[in-house]
């Protein structure tokens, strides 16, 4: 009888526990589904949307954003979202485009109301004088990889919060009042930050990519030059020679490589002497950094101590 | 006494007053320089205030010019009279080849001119114009829905019907230098056609598609219907085509598709009578791409069966299998470019007497200066049965140039 009893009433607390699972949070089937094309954003979207929203990267941290491959598995993940999150700019130009033309969903086109392009309010950075091919695959509304300053980190917020908001419009208390948190939080790190990245301040050093622009203007640090040719086109060896010979000159402490293979940096680095640092470009980009706030405490404090042991 | 008394205090008074007199001085310099000390601080920290809020001020104004410039970009953009002009690009494809039997020469394969735009909210269109040292032609002018409900997208005009995967490639965007002679043979190259087709993406969590079509003929290179003349419906080609994709990894994924295209009727074109023509095939696609690139950039191993059994004039009805299959491995060196070493190999029937076939082995390899910039090496042997085309034995070697300028794109169709 006792163990009856006591059966009983472990069923009864299981059955609890599911129910108040299952009562207290929004089922998946009635969350937003959002997708976005870099980790950084579903991220900021989660701490925006928290238990309302259900989301996922087209792409992964690790990726290179220039050269993802469109796969018909993102079709199908466009054709089901409520929503799309981009950064715009045309970072994404080698494949949303080609995937929303079949995705059959008028809801995340351009023109729809589920479409949020982040770069909303951003003033770019290296915007090109001519539009040319001559200077390789350029960007030509500018460089598009502003996630990297903490401040347009506010900006993707306070746009993602802004397009959920008008199309869930019965919702945007709840997104506004999520928004300020998340922004409250970025308010007290960015000192932080700053303080932390002193070191940093007139620091020169050497990308393959020009992926750091916005984190270099943010921190102070100075961009000497770039293992590309021109974007998108590979180094050559007479480029190197030429960079590792100016970099001599000018002693420059610092090589960075983010996405990109890890071979001509590492030798740049060596015939040099510079200090090499792996700087990762998006969420995801590096094991442990999951979130966005983790990829600017990264970025940050290894730079400033690549640049500190420098001194 | 009381003259002394008075006298007395009238000396310490007089002292009193000296010795304040005498000490204030020395007060004073002492406040004085507090004094000044304190001003001086304030002096300071006034000017460091000052100081940030020029820098602030100065950012500020650097931001309003980029601004500017950008919003008088924008507006100058806007004001354009080409503002709603389709987006253009060129893609230029040009080749050499020499092969044991019949010789070398320098070709212009293709200088493919190509604009798209969006016509309205419910319509995106978009053409290929095509010049060659053939001449030029109209490749593909096709209309395709963008908001049609329950997952359809329709699309008319002239336009590389849905059979198989490579048929449906603009032959500059290939793996390799040239169509496998069993796809021309049995598909007819490049899948054109002038018609209707409707596909349906069904709501799974894994990607498939349903697509159903109705054409004059498809196929460039058939040549055994004729594209203009008025018909009935029987002798009309009818598609379907069943296409999945899955990602087992992050890493790997492999994608699948059946196609069916039935012609009821085919008229004879030298010869009284008719016949009929049911061509179908799979084809198949494995990928792998590492997460972090490297020197190894990723592995493509591809191919496509085909069956064709069509009734003829003079041999009657011919079953006839071919296909073909390559695998593709991509390399980065991280200097001068990408590259791509593959090895295609080749069978190819007679389909009106498919005991005889060209068979070839193919070796090539790309590079890749950049994204719009591609060249190409390929060697190819055939042992060729069918001789219809005596270059098709022995050595061939072929030298592939092609490059893309501006917005030239096939987009999802074309993918790699």
């Amino acid at each position: 009888m006792k163990d009856l009893m006591q059966q009983k009433l472990r069923l009864t607390i299981i059955g609890s526990a599911l129910a108040a699972l299952v009562f207290a949070s929004p089922a998946l089937a009635d969350r937003i589904r959002v997708i976005t094309t870099i980790p950084d954003l579903a991220d900021i979207t989660r701490q925006i949307g928290k238990d309302r929203v259900s989301v996922e990267s087209l792409t992964l941290g690790v990726r290179n954003i220039h050269s993802v491959q469109m796969k018909p598995s993102m079709v199908t993940k466009l054709n089901q979202a409520d929503v799309l999150v981009l950064m715009g700019l045309y970072l994404e130009e080698s494949f949303l485009p080609g995937l929303l033309d079949v995705a059959r969903n008028p809801r995340i086109s351009p023109r729809g109301i589920g479409y949020i392009d982040t770069s909303n309010g951003v003033v770019p950075i290296d915007v090109p004088v001519s539009l040319s091919r001559r200077d390789g695959d350029i960007h030509p509304m500018g460089n598009p990889h502003y996630n990297l300053d903490p401040m347009m980190g506010k900006l993707i917020a306070k746009n993602i919060a802004r397009g959920l908001s008008k199309a869930y419009i019965e919702q945007r208390p709840f997104f506004m009042t999520n928004l300020e948190a998340y922004t409250r939080e970025l308010d007290r790190l960015i000192p932080e930050w700053q303080q932390t990245a002193r070191p940093l301040n007139g620091v020169k050093f050497v990308s393959y990519h020009q992926g750091l622009g916005y984190f270099a203007r943010r921190f102070g640090m100075n961009q000497f030059g770039t293992m590309e040719v021109r974007p998108g086109i590979a180094p050559t060896p007479a480029h190197l020679v030429q960079l590792v010979r100016r970099m001599k000159e000018e002693k420059i402490p610092l090589v960075t490589y983010g996405t990109f293979p890890s071979r001509v940096p590492e030798r740049v680095a060596r015939e040099t002497g510079a200090r090499l640092v792996p700087v990762p470009l998006y969420v995801g980009g590096r094991p442990g950094i999951d979130t966005y706030i983790e990829l600017i405490n990264y970025l940050v404090s290894n730079l400033a101590k690549a640049a500190g042991q420098n001194e | 006494m009381c003259h002394m008394r008075a006298q007395s205090v009238r000396v310490f008074v007089c002292m009193v007053i000296l010795v304040h007199v005498f000490s204030v001085p020395w007060v004073l310099a002492e406040d004085s320089v507090e004094a000044l000390k304190k001003q001086l601080l304030e002096m300071q920290q006034n000017m460091n205030k000052l100081m940030t809020r020029i820098d602030q001020l100065e950012k500020k104004k650097a931001d309003t010019n980029r601004v500017t410039r950008v919003e008088e970009s924008v507006k100058s953009i806007q004001k354009s009279p080409s503002i709603l002009n389709p987006s253009i690009g060129l893609a230029i494809d040009a080749t050499f080849d020499h092969r044991d039997k019949t010789g070398g020469t320098f070709s212009l394969r293709a200088a493919e001119l190509g604009i798209a735009a969006e016509i309205d909210p419910y319509a995106r269109a978009y053409a290929f114009v095509t010049g060659s040292d053939e001449g030029v032609e109209l490749e593909e002018a096709a209309m395709i829905t963008t908001s049609l409900p329950y997952n359809l997208t329709g699309q008319g005009g002239k336009f590389f019907a849905a059979f198989g995967r490579l048929a449906q490639f603009h032959q500059h965007e290939l793996p390799f230098v040239n169509f496998p002679i069993s796809l021309e043979r049995m598909v007819g190259g490049e899948s054109v056609a002038i018609g209707t087709q409707w596909s349906y993406l069904f709501p799974t969590p894994f990607f498939m598609s349903f697509t159903a079509g109705g054409y004059n003929k498809i196929g460039e290179e058939n040549e055994r219907v004729d594209d203009a003349e008025n018909r009935s419906m029987s002798r009309f080609t009818y598609l379907s085509r069943l296409h999945s994709f899955f990602d087992f990894t992050e890493t790997l994924n492999l994608e699948l598709g059946a196609t069916l295209s039935y012609t009821p009727r085919v008229d004879f074109a030298d010869a009284v009578g008719k016949g009929d023509r049911s061509l179908s095939g799979i084809d198949l696609t494995l990928r792998h791409r590492p997460l972090v690139p490297g020197f190894y950039e990723g592995t493509t191993i591809a191919g496509e069966m085909f069956s064709n059994s069509e009734r003829f004039a003079d041999v009657g009805r011919q079953i006839s299998v071919g296909g073909y299959g390559y695998a593709q491995v991509e390399f980065n060196p991280e200097i001068l470019g990408r590259w791509d070493l593959g090895l295609l190999l080749d069978s190819a029937p007679d389909i009106e007497n498919p005991a005889r076939k060209t068979t070839s082995l193919s070796p090539y390899i790309t590079w890749w200066p950049s994204e719009f910039n591609r060249l190409r090496l390929q060697y190819t042997y055939g042992w060729d049965d069918v001789r219809e085309d005596s270059g098709n034995e022995g050595n061939q070697i072929y030298l592939q140039w092609t490059t893309v300028l501006g917005s030239h794109t096939h987009g999802f169709r074309d993918r790699k």
